[in-house]
């Protein structure tokens, strides 16, 4: 099929965030919990003009693309998330950009590794 | 203007919550509030009082969420505590504690007003709290936590409470209600679950920054104060 032209293609927003959670997480179970967490807060029909995927999932972090008039009530949608695969987890918008490229170069790269050390603190509180 | 600074005024530590208080200034820091305020319920208090652990650009405020059904103890209860906190959060449930809670100026905050089939305010309530000042409490955590009916039913209850607020210009205050660190959200999620829930911008930005930053003011008075009112701005010779 013919690729759409540019000008005609849907305008996204990337956000990089990170899963802050008690145990490891899958990709799959993470995407199915963004979606029900995004259509129990906002209804299948605004969730489906927000556009949500999540391109990537590697090592706590990843980007997940959605329409770029639809920002407010993604990142809204995304607060909601409690719990992946049963685990305490929460995912932490580091911020917002045009393209994937600049997303990861942003935000993704050079993280200081700070998360880590504090939930691995609340599970030993918890144990 | 500068960055805003974000402060949630209602978070619980051991032993109310999970998680130490460290745990919790350590993300809420990483996640760029500017303070947090330590409500543990009171019925749960720990032993001894905890020492606060404090940074420089981060501060954790003292703070306690009563919890009492019966007006004439909570009033006890608010003059037994006042003057060692800087934030006093009764937690609603009654329209007695409602009343009793938004007719003391000494109060700063009323969570979770609502009770079985009102949100908790209407107008006489509401114009009691504009005059004294106390702000209405929206806590994150039970949207967070619950999905569907219970949810919906939140919801509108918060819109209730909402239009009085406007009405009668009620401050409010926008926290997070964390029993553990999983959940405290950053200041940007809470803006904007705020505003998908029905606050706008201005609204909800004023509930995470000035409103907290006043009811601190109000709590702390400056080295110069005599009393209520009065206040000694610059020291020198006058005569």
């Amino acid at each position: 099929m013919k690729r759409l032209l540019p000008s005609l293609r849907a305008k996204k927003r990337y956000l990089a965030f990170e899963l802050i959670s008690e145990g490891p997480v899958g990709r799959s179970d993470l995407v199915k919990e963004v979606m029900y967490a995004a259509s129990s807060l906002l209804g299948d029909v605004t969730a489906s003009e927000c556009d949500i995927k999540v391109l990537g999932f590697e090592d706590w972090k990843g980007i997940i693309q959605c329409s770029h008039t639809k920002v407010k009530e993604t990142r809204a949608s995304l607060a909601t998330l409690t719990r992946v695969s049963g685990k305490r987890a929460t995912l932490h918008v580091l911020g917002t950009s045009g393209t994937v490229k600049r997303a990861t170069e942003k935000f993704l790269q050079n993280q200081t590794v700070f998360e880590p050390e504090i939930s691995m603190k609340s599970e030993t509180a918890e144990e | 203007m500068g960055k805003p600074k974000f402060y949630d005024f209602c978070v619980h530590a051991v032993p109310d919550g999970e998680d130490t208080a460290e745990q919790l200034a350590a993300l809420a820091r990483y996640f760029g509030y500017s303070g947090i305020a330590l409500a543990n319920h009171s019925d749960k208090l720990p032993q001894s009082r905890p020492v606060l652990p404090s940074c420089n650009e981060f501060e954790v405020f003292r703070g306690i969420e009563l919890v009492e059904e019966n007006p004439s103890k909570l009033q006890g209860l608010i003059g037994k505590f006042r003057k060692s906190v800087d934030v006093l959060i009764v937690h609603g449930g009654s329209e007695n504690v409602n009343r009793a809670a938004l007719e003391n100026p000494r109060v700063d905050i009323l969570n979770h007003p609502a009770f079985d089939k009102s949100s908790g305010l209407n107008q006489v309530l509401a114009k009691a709290a504009a005059e004294n000042n106390v702000a209405i409490g929206l806590t994150l955590r039970p949207l967070l936590h619950t999905r569907g009916p219970r949810r919906v039913r939140l919801l509108s209850d918060l819109r209730a409470n909402l239009d009085l607020a406007r009405k009668y210009d009620v401050s409010l205050v926008l926290s997070s209600g964390a029993m553990s660190c999983f959940d405290l959200r950053s200041p940007m999620e809470a803006l904007a679950l705020a505003e998908v829930c029905g606050l706008e911008e201005e609204e909800a930005l004023e509930a995470m920054t000035t409103t907290p930053e006043n009811i601190i003011s109000r709590n702390r008075p400056g080295p110069g104060r005599v009393r209520e009112g009065i206040e000694v701005l610059e020291e020198g010779d006058y005569f």
